[in-house]
């Protein structure tokens, strides 16, 4: 108990010793300073710490203080309402002391707030502070960066090199001390360099334009004053005319013809210019005479002009053209609609359709006879094809078998080996007949002309063999090369066949019509007698039976004209089925034989007319006479004649049969037969008249 | 038909010209090399060719090794007839009797070795050369032909020896007897003669037209084929295809054959003919047809049987006419196939 109450004690002691001591000198100073009191100023003089010590200890007191009481008042007693009342009052003081603790702690902590408050709106100043600053660097950057990218119109100028600067700016420009070392004023001085110079030129500038108009009003008025010739001119040109024809220079007509001939699609050029090229030549190479008189070649354009410039209009014409003939193609057919056909036929129209102009070439031949050429261009197709017809100076009369010798259709076939006409040259244009159906171009060759390959090659036009097609380009070197040995092989052509033409009119009379130049290949004596020569069909000659090893060599094409002779002695009939070769005569006719004498006898079964075969086949050459041996036919007929009566008069003599010999014999032989194939003396020598072995 | 009908193609001049030439040629003589390997063919052009027959026969033949290994112009006219001697290729055609070397020949440098014309009377024309005959044992060569004598020239001296008159007209074939030195020759006089050599004189006379049996008037007389063996003598021409006994002279077997043959010779117990017609006949001794093998020509010439022991893997029969085709059968009954000039 008495250890409890000096615990209680010593703490009050401590305190009155201590801290109310203090306060009290404290609150003397601060009476003597401000005369009043402020427990503010007194939490500054005191030492928190010490508050806590103070405050823990206070509370251990009450603790006690209440435990004590309890205690007292659970022990009961008469003394112990004082007890308590003492107690009490030390709580009383101990709550005291606890109210200013409390009060203290509050100060404390405002003064505490108050003081963070400040820093914190110091530090947010600073800040603020720093963020412009932050902003302001920013910017200036910027403005840097601006600065340095900035482009300068000059750089753009370009200028004259620097040391063609030095070299020809006058030096009050260049200001060569000042600016070697100074890049900024160097670019300067070369840029009043540079205008300096550029005012010059606008200054030489306006002189040239002044100068070019002055020459512009030159020229027009010079123009003026060619235009004025042009009428005068032409009345001169004119009046010439009849003078030019009096003197055979159509030069006026020539220049005509090469007016129109800028028209001419390319490979109509190429041909019209060489082709007039070899003409001037020909007539050149004649003779003195005036030339143009006496030409073998002459060249004309035909068709229009204008249709062949229509060509060449801006497409909208066209277009309108064919918006009216629409309108039209609708009036006239509206009652029946335009059916897929015909689609396909104006497509096939279309696609063949000739260029409105052509070449036409005559060649005159020695006998006056002319060979008229008509060249066309197929424009889509790229090819050029020909019509041929021949006129003679004097008429002929038609024999039946020569119907197909001049017709504009076979005249020219295989002019050069194996050139029909009749395919297209270009192997383009088969993709291109696919498209509309049309299987050939054959079936069109009659209205269209024929598309031989030499055509082409007179055109300039060269297509590779099947080959996809290259670029085909007239070219005029490929028609030059060509034209002379075609024209020759042309008039050649049309001289063989007018001299057929002749030998099948005395033919199909039953004369076979040996010139007086050929007479020395044939005994005067020919008994044996042609009695019939007509044309067969191909078909028909492919059918008999002895011609089959023609047939199987491959000679019978058919592109041949076929004729069947028939010679006759007595009994004996010879049929003669002959193969003519659209190149006779340099390619000669082909006799395949049949005799009917004492049976059937042809060169399978019999040697001798194999050797008659040969005879006119193999040895036709002896037979060509003069050159240029258009009368091989005729001579070959003849010797077949011959070739007969030799046959048939040394056919031995049959012992058993009674009579007289049907054929005795009057050539003279020396010898019957020879050889194992026991041949015939087929061979005539002509000026002793006799026969004998080949 | 082997041959097709070919597409007709465009020819040009020399083109149609080769064509006509092949279509008329007629291949008139055959010969076999001594070595067996080779056959050389002679032409109414004069010309000879030479096929490989090893080359043609052999399994991986090609086209071209029907075609021949060389040809040369050997005559001015053709070649009617030519035999091998042991070294030599003898032709002969238009009057002149030709050698050349077979070696030279294969290594294609065809020059002439030496050329012979008999003692011809007539200057008008020169006398053609039918046929060509190998004596071996007395080294000799009988020509005849057109002057209607037999010419015998050694082959030593490159001499004629003698010649045998009796022919009227022109001689088509010669045979040889090979016991005695005896030949047979048959002409367009239709009389087959034989002839001794050591005496230089006819020995008999076998006119075969005046036996009824054999006679075809209307095919004339002449006798164009004659092959013999020891008695046996075979001829045909105009008067039909005859097996004769030669010492009787008479007409044993007549063969029923219309049309004239050109060829004929003996083969084993067979008789082999040809002559107007694509066949290659086959006769029995009795007469009877044993086979008749078509060719590719419609008429044959000559028949060639290649013998020569040096190769055997080439043993054909050959035949040869009017084409420019030389048939092969690989045996008698079958055609292979055709050599071609």
């Amino acid at each position: 108990m008495s250890s409890e109450s000096s615990k209680k004690r010593k703490p009050k002691v401590i305190r009155s010793d201590g801290a109310p001591a203090e306060g009290k000198r404290n609150r003397s100073d601060t009476e003597q300073e401000g005369k009043y009191y402020s427990e503010e100023a007194e939490v500054d003089l005191r030492d928190p710490g010490r508050d806590y010590e103070l405050y823990k200890y206070t509370c251990q007191e009450l603790q006690r203080l209440m435990a004590e009481i309890q205690d007292l008042k659970s022990r009961g007693g008469k003394d112990v309402a004082v007890e308590i009342e003492d107690r009490r009052i030390q709580s009383c003081v101990h709550f005291m002391t606890l109210k200013k603790l409390n009060r203290l702690a509050h100060i404390r902590l405002k003064k505490g707030r108050d003081q963070t408050h400040e820093a914190k709106q110091k530090v947010d100043a600073y800040h603020l502070q720093l963020q412009n600053l932050l902003y302001e660097v920013m910017h200036l950057q910027k403005e840097i960066t601006k600065c340095l990218e900035f482009k300068s119109k000059h750089e753009e100028i370009d200028l004259v090199s620097l040391e063609e600067f030095y070299k020809e700016a006058p030096p009050d420009i260049s200001k060569a001390e000042v600016t070697m070392g100074d890049p900024h004023q160097q670019t300067l001085a070369r840029l009043d360099w540079e205008l300096e110079q550029r005012k010059r030129l606008a200054e030489k500038y306006r002189e040239c334009l002044s100068n070019k108009e002055k020459i512009l009003k030159e020229i027009e008025v010079k123009k003026e004053y060619l235009s004025s010739l042009q009428p005068r001119l032409n009345s001169i040109m004119q009046a010439s005319l009849p003078v030019q024809e009096y003197l055979f220079m159509p030069f006026d007509q020539a220049h005509k013809q090469y007016e129109t001939a800028r028209h001419l699609p390319p490979p109509l050029y190429v041909l019209f210019v060489q082709a007039t090229a070899y003409g001037q030549a020909c007539a050149h190479m004649k003779s003195s005479q005036p030339p143009r008189q006496d030409k073998t070649l002459s060249v004309a354009i035909e068709g229009s002009v204008d249709e062949a410039k229509a060509l060449f209009k801006p497409p909208e014409d066209s277009q309108d053209d064919e918006s009216d003939s629409d309108a039209e193609e609708e009036q006239t057919t509206k009652r029946r609609r335009p059916t897929l056909g015909v689609q396909l036929d104006d497509k096939r129209k279309e696609m063949l359709k000739r260029h409105p102009l052509s070449v036409m070439l005559d060649l005159k031949c020695k006998d006056d006879s002319v060979l008229h050429l008509t060249f066309y261009y197929l424009m889509n197709l790229n090819i050029m094809t020909v019509k041929a017809k021949v006129t003679t100076a004097t008429e002929l009369i038609t024999p039946i078998s020569a119907g197909d010798l001049l017709s504009p259709d076979s005249v020219l076939s295989c002019l050069y080996p194996g050139d029909h006409g009749k395919k297209t040259p270009n192997p383009a244009n088969q993709y291109q007949f696919d498209k509309v159906g049309i299987l050939t171009l054959r079936d069109y060759v009659l209205d269209l002309g024929h598309p031989y390959l030499w055509v082409q090659k007179l055109g300039g036009l060269h297509f590779p063999k099947e080959q996809p097609q290259h670029t085909v380009i007239a070219d005029h070197s490929l028609s030059a090369s060509h034209m002379e040995t075609t024209m020759k092989l042309l008039k050649t052509r049309v001289q063989s066949r007018l001299a057929l033409h002749k030998q099948f009119a005395s033919l199909e009379h039953g004369i076979v019509p040996v010139t007086s130049d050929c007479q020395y290949l044939f005994p005067a004596k020919v008994v044996s007698r042609l009695v019939k020569w007509v044309t067969i069909a191909h078909e028909d000659y492919m059918e008999l039976h002895f011609t089959k090893d023609i047939v199987e060599a491959g000679l019978a094409g058919d592109t041949n004209l076929y004729y069947m002779a028939l010679v006759e002695r007595g009994t004996a009939k010879l049929q003669a089925a002959v193969v003519l070769n659209p190149g006779y005569s340099s390619i000669p006719p082909i006799f395949q034989l049949c005799l009917n004498w004492k049976g059937e006898k042809t060169n399978s079964n019999d040697d001798n007319i194999r050797a008659m075969e040969s005879e006119v086949n193999v040895c036709y050459k002896e037979l060509c006479g003069p050159r240029p041996s258009h009368q091989l036919l005729t001579n070959q007929l003849q010797r077949l004649c011959v070739l007969l009566d030799v046959y048939l008069e040394t056919e031995s003599h049959d012992d058993s049969v009674e009579g007289p010999k049907e054929f005795p014999q009057e050539k003279m032989c020396l010898r019957l037969f020879r050889g194992p194939s026991r041949m015939k003396p087929f061979k005539y020598n002509h000026p002793q008249g006799f026969f004998s072995h080949r | 038909m082997e041959r097709a009908v070919p597409h007709a193609v465009p020819l040009g001049q020399m083109e149609v010209f080769q064509t006509l030439q092949r279509l008329h040629m007629t291949i008139f003589s055959q010969s076999v090399s001594p070595c067996g390997k080779f056959l050389a063919a002679g032409n109414n052009y004069g010309q000879i060719a030479v096929f490989s027959l090893s080359a043609a026969l052999s399994s991986e033949a090609k086209e071209e090794s029907k075609k021949p290994v060389v040809t040369f112009q050997a005559h001015d006219g053709p070649v009617y007839s030519m035999v091998s001697t042991d070294r030599h290729l003898l032709s002969a055609g238009d009057g002149e009797v030709k050698a050349w070397l077979w070696a030279e020949i294969l290594k294609k440098g065809c020059k002439e070795l030496w050329r012979r014309q008999p003692p011809y009377r007539t200057s008008l024309e020169v006398p053609e050369i039918n046929a060509l005959l190998l004596v071996p044992k007395e080294n000799s060569l009988i020509l005849a032909g057109g002057d209607c004598q037999l010419h015998a020239m050694d082959l030593e001296t490159g001499a004629f020896t003698r010649a045998l008159r009796g022919h009227t007209d022109y001689i088509h074939c010669l045979a040889l007897r090979e016991r005695s030195p005896e030949v047979l020759s048959g002409g367009e006089d239709g009389a087959v003669r034989l002839w001794d050599l050591r005496t230089a004189k006819e020995v008999q006379t076998i006119e075969v037209y005046k036996h009824e049996e054999c006679s075809r008037p209307h095919n004339g007389r002449w006798i164009g084929c004659l092959a013999t063996d020891s008695d046996w003598m075979v001829c045909g021409g105009g008067p039909a295809l005859t097996l004769w006994h030669l010492r009787s002279s008479t007409p044993t077997t007549i063969f029923p054959m219309r049309a004239p043959q050109k060829h004929v010779t003996f083969y084993q117990d067979l008789i082999l003919s040809a002559g107007q017609g694509r066949c290659v006949n086959q006769w029995q001794l009795s007469g009877e047809l044993k086979a008749q093998v078509p060719g590719s020509s419609p008429g044959l010439l000559s028949l060639s049987l290649n013998q020569q022991p040096a190769a055997p893997e080439c043993k054909v029969l050959t035949a040869a006419g009017n084409s420019c085709r030389v048939d092969v059968f690989t045996n008698l009954g079958y055609r292979a196939f055709s050599l071609s000039f």
